[in-house]
């Protein structure tokens, strides 16, 4: 199902984050957003997911999102891996992967075969306390955890974010296969050049509103990325 | 300067006018008003520590009741207190101290014991510092009922002489707003603030949360020694009136008003007073417009919980929105005028 | 047998053990709320006071005691959901500091409500009482409440630690108190992860209810204020932020408390409260974030 946002408008207080925007992720592609600190990219993501206040439609199909709960919306086949990973330290790999059950439409068991197979760190460390794995494994169990609910779309706030290279490799791998099996994957990043290269097309926001829209063979061009993010 | 006047002169104002109004009254009523004037004392004194710190404290009836046992102990006389409390310890028998006296000692033990409890409590913040102060106030409760060398133990004062009259509850509620006023005014109470709003920044810029905060716990166990006094030549004090009720209605008369200001502790403790005594007479069989009005007793102490629990749940900020009433009418934001970033 | 120190015999440790024991399940009701909703129940003890009313009505009906106990927990339930959406749900987001006097001011309410409906000597729960004698095992005299009380303190604790790591409720409870936010952006129904955890202490609650009763059967309006207090203070001086040393914290101060009352002479025994209080705050100096919290988690309150 694709997920439509239109007309995007977030405010916090007297802050307009968010003005205005209007994109599509379809099934099988992944989409990106990238701009400077403070462009909106975050609120964006909060804004669909019900976590932030925000006007405008999002729809996922037919079905309006907008104003409803974060546990409706996560139950309607969106799923989040918010900045900073979010898991919970306290409790093992397993159990974080058994509360993405939470999100689930479907009554039958989940693809942990697959799961495991893009991510294998998660299924050897199944049963440690998930505050004992590095950074980059808990951003491959806070993407596992995403999946485990099987949406149809998935959310990504700058999973690179502190990762060593060889990590963001596997991340960046695992969004192309995440991309084969049909998700729709919109991907908020810092990392400019990579992103653009890995989705079908990436917008760039700067003050809330989105600049340009670049293609995956225009990775290169760095003096059109510089010029929309300082625009 | 004169913006700042206007914030002392209309709690100032409604206090002299209650005072006034006392005076039209029968002598009976007048109880309800004296009884309103010393709350208004305490209220104010709570105001001072929470409203400007921030910080909640369960524990200052406790130097009401230091004051009040102070002030009970040196002026109920000599020969009467072989009777009354007969283990008083021999030091406290044979002092004796005119009424004045005594309530300024009372000012002054409370001050200082604030001043001795403040020294390791305020460190805390938040529900430490609640359980804390709390415990403050089950401790002084537990020794004052049980130790007999500084008071009479469980019975009630007696024999203390009723000195506290319209005229010396208005004068002393007058004296603890002006003190308030000047503290919070002062340099000290502005700091204090500053920390209450953004506790980070203020550290950052060196202010000595601590410091500030013992300033104005000690500034306010003084006055709430002094109301302690008063309250001892006003009513038969016993332990327990001077225990979790006083506590939880001074606070709901804070709260109520509006935490953080000198016009909301004024007005809460004015108005839950008067609407708590009303209804003290109306479980005593009273008329209203015409109508016969006979509560049961125990209904006012219904009413001012639903009040309290209502306008927390509902309004926490208050009636006042704890905000300083300025005279043209423009609610001007007392409590901290920070810019915003 | 006796220990020589201070006068601690088989019975009064019993007796603290069976305290100890009530206290901490007091703790992990209120723990349980504050965990979800980080709100700290003042009127906790009010939910046990409703329910030791229950009891006492039922004595005084005639009922059988079955009949009796199912009543305390059916108002103590009705209670518990009666607050939740009345003050609980209402201040969800305010400061703790508003939240803890709110929930003072709805204690106070119901005190005096209770007081207006039962009066100041409230009424006698004779069901129980019986539990209250002793039994006598090698000369010593163990009354029966208290390995009852323990007995059933473990039992609840057991199935509760089963409730939270087996089953699926259990998990979005625990993920909610640590992190509710992202809990809810996973899935995790907030109401009705709140609303389970209320009905656990409600019947938490109902279960204290009845224990106190045996021990106490005159049931006055400020039934178990005291002990809410003792057992908040025992909360926070165990940690309030992990749930088992806030439930360590209450047995700690129950254990203390029931001890020193037997073992002390009267005219030290009287000065308990103070004692107590004065170790409270002693701990909350030394170690604010609690006695027995050792984990590295950033201070919520």
């Amino acid at each position: 199902m694709t997920l439509t946002v239109e007309g995007l408008d977030v405010r916090y207080g007297g802050v307009h984050a968010v003005r205005d925007l209007s994109f599509t992720v379809g099934p099988g592609e992944i989409v990106g957003l990238i701009g400077p600190n403070g462009a909106g990219k975050s609120s964006t993501l909060h804004a669909i997911v019900g976590l932030a206040p925000a006007s405008g439609s999002v729809r996922l199909g037919d079905s309006e999102l907008l104003g409803r709960r974060p546990e409706e919306v996560a139950r309607s086949g969106i799923a989040l891996v918010p900045e900073g990973r979010r898991i919970f330290a306290e409790l093992t790999v397993e159990e974080n992967l058994r509360l993405g059950l939470a999100g689930r439409r479907g009554r039958d068991a989940p693809d942990y075969a697959g799961l495991f197979e893009l991510f294998p760190v998660v299924h050897e460390f199944r049963s440690r306390q998930a505050g004992a794995l590095s950074g980059g494994q808990q951003q491959q169990l806070a993407i596992a955890r995403a999946l485990v609910a099987e949406p149809d779309v998935l959310l990504l706030d700058e999973p690179s974010l502190g990762l060593a290279p060889s990590v963001v490799d596997v991340v960046f791998d695992a969004l192309a296969a995440i991309k084969e099996r049909g998700l729709a994957v919109l991907l908020v990043e810092q990392r400019a050049q990579r992103t653009v290269a890995a989705a079908d097309r990436t917008h760039v926001l700067a003050h809330g509103a989105l600049r340009v829209t670049l293609a995956p063979n225009e990775a290169g061009d760095t003096d059109k990325l510089v010029a929309a993010y300082l625009s | 300067m004169r913006r700042h006047l206007e914030e002392l002169v209309v709690p100032l104002g409604l206090v002299v006018a209650a005072a006034l109004l006392g005076t039209l009254v029968s002598i009976s009523t007048q109880t309800y008003f004296t009884d309103t004037l010393v709350k208004v004392s305490i209220v104010v004194a709570l105001y001072v520590f929470i409203g400007n710190s921030g910080v909640l404290s369960f524990g200052h009836i406790s130097f009401v009741a230091l004051g009040a046992w102070t002030a009970g102990v040196l002026t109920v006389p000599t020969s009467e207190k072989p009777a009354i409390m007969p283990n008083l310890a021999d030091f406290l028998v044979h002092r004796h101290a005119s009424n004045v006296m005594s309530l300024v000692i009372a000012a002054v033990v409370g001050g200082i014991a604030a001043f001795i409890v403040g020294i390791p409590l305020m460190r805390l913040s938040g529900l430490a510092a609640g359980i804390a102060t709390f415990g403050v106030l089950e401790i002084t409760h537990n020794l004052l009922t049980y130790e007999e060398r500084v008071g009479p133990g469980q019975n009630a004062f007696s024999s203390v002489p009723e000195t506290t009259g319209l005229r010396q509850a208005g004068i002393a509620a007058v004296v603890c707003i002006v003190v308030a006023f000047v503290y919070s005014r002062s340099r000290f109470g502005r700091l204090l603030r500053a920390t209450r709003e953004d506790d980070a920044a203020a550290r950052a810029v060196g202010t000595s949360v601590y410091r500030q905060r013992l300033i104005a716990f000690t500034v306010s166990g003084f006055l709430a020694g002094l109301a302690g006094g008063l309250y001892v030549h006003l009513l038969p004090v016993q332990v327990n009136s001077v225990y979790l009720d006083l506590t939880f209605i001074t606070l709901a008369m804070l709260v109520v008003g509006g935490t953080t200001s000198l016009f909301g502790a004024v007005v809460g403790a004015l108005a839950v007073s008067a609407l708590d005594s009303w209804l003290a007479v109306a479980e005593n069989g009273t008329s209203l417009f015409g109508w016969h009005i006979d509560l049961p007793p125990g209904t006012a102490e219904i009413v001012v919980g639903s009040l309290m629990a209502a306008v927390l749940i509902l309004r926490p900020s208050g009636l006042t929105g704890g905000r300083e009433l300025r005279l043209r009418g423009v609610p001007w934001r007392g409590s901290a005028s920070r810019a915003r970033a | 047998m006796t220990l020589a120190i201070l006068n601690i015999d088989w019975s009064t440790l019993a007796d603290g053990l069976a305290l100890g024991a009530t206290y901490a399940l007091m703790a992990v009701g209120i723990g349980l709320v504050f965990g979800v909703l980080r709100l700290v129940n003042f009127a906790y003890g009010q939910l046990v006071m409703a329910g030791a009313f229950a009891l006492a009505l039922a004595s005084e009906w005639g009922w059988p005691v079955w009949a009796g106990i199912v009543l305390c927990f059916a108002v103590v339930l009705a209670l518990s959901i009666a607050m939740e959406h009345l003050v609980f749900r209402p201040l969800r987001g305010h400061s703790p500091a508003v939240m803890l006097v709110a929930t003072f001011a709805v204690a106070f309410l119901l005190q005096s409500i209770a007081l207006l409906w039962f009066g100041a000597l409230g009424k006698i729960a004779f069901s129980l009482a019986f539990l209250n004698r002793p039994w006598t095992i090698s000369s010593v005299d163990i009354r029966k409440i208290a390995i009852v009380a323990i007995v059933v303190a473990i039992v609840c604790l057991a199935l509760l630690q089963l409730l939270l790591t087996r089953t699926e409720i259990g998990l979005h409870m625990r993920a909610a108190s640590m992190d509710f936010a992202t809990s809810r952006m996973l899935g995790v129904r907030a109401n009705r992860v709140i609303s389970f955890a209320v009905l656990i202490s409600g019947a938490l609650a109902a279960i204290v209810a009845v224990m106190l009763t045996v021990q106490n059967s005159q049931v006055t309006p400020d039934f178990a204020l005291r002990d809410t207090i003792v057992v908040l203070a025992g909360v926070v001086v165990g940690g309030l932020n992990r749930p088992v040393p806030a439930t360590l914290g209450g047995f700690a101060i129950g254990f203390a408390t029931g001890v020193l009352g037997g073992a002390l002479p009267t005219n030290q025994s009287q000065y308990i409260p103070a004692i107590v209080f004065a170790a409270v705050i002693l701990v909350l100096l030394v170690r604010p974030r609690g006695l027995f919290d050792f984990s590295r988690t950033v201070e919520r309150v």
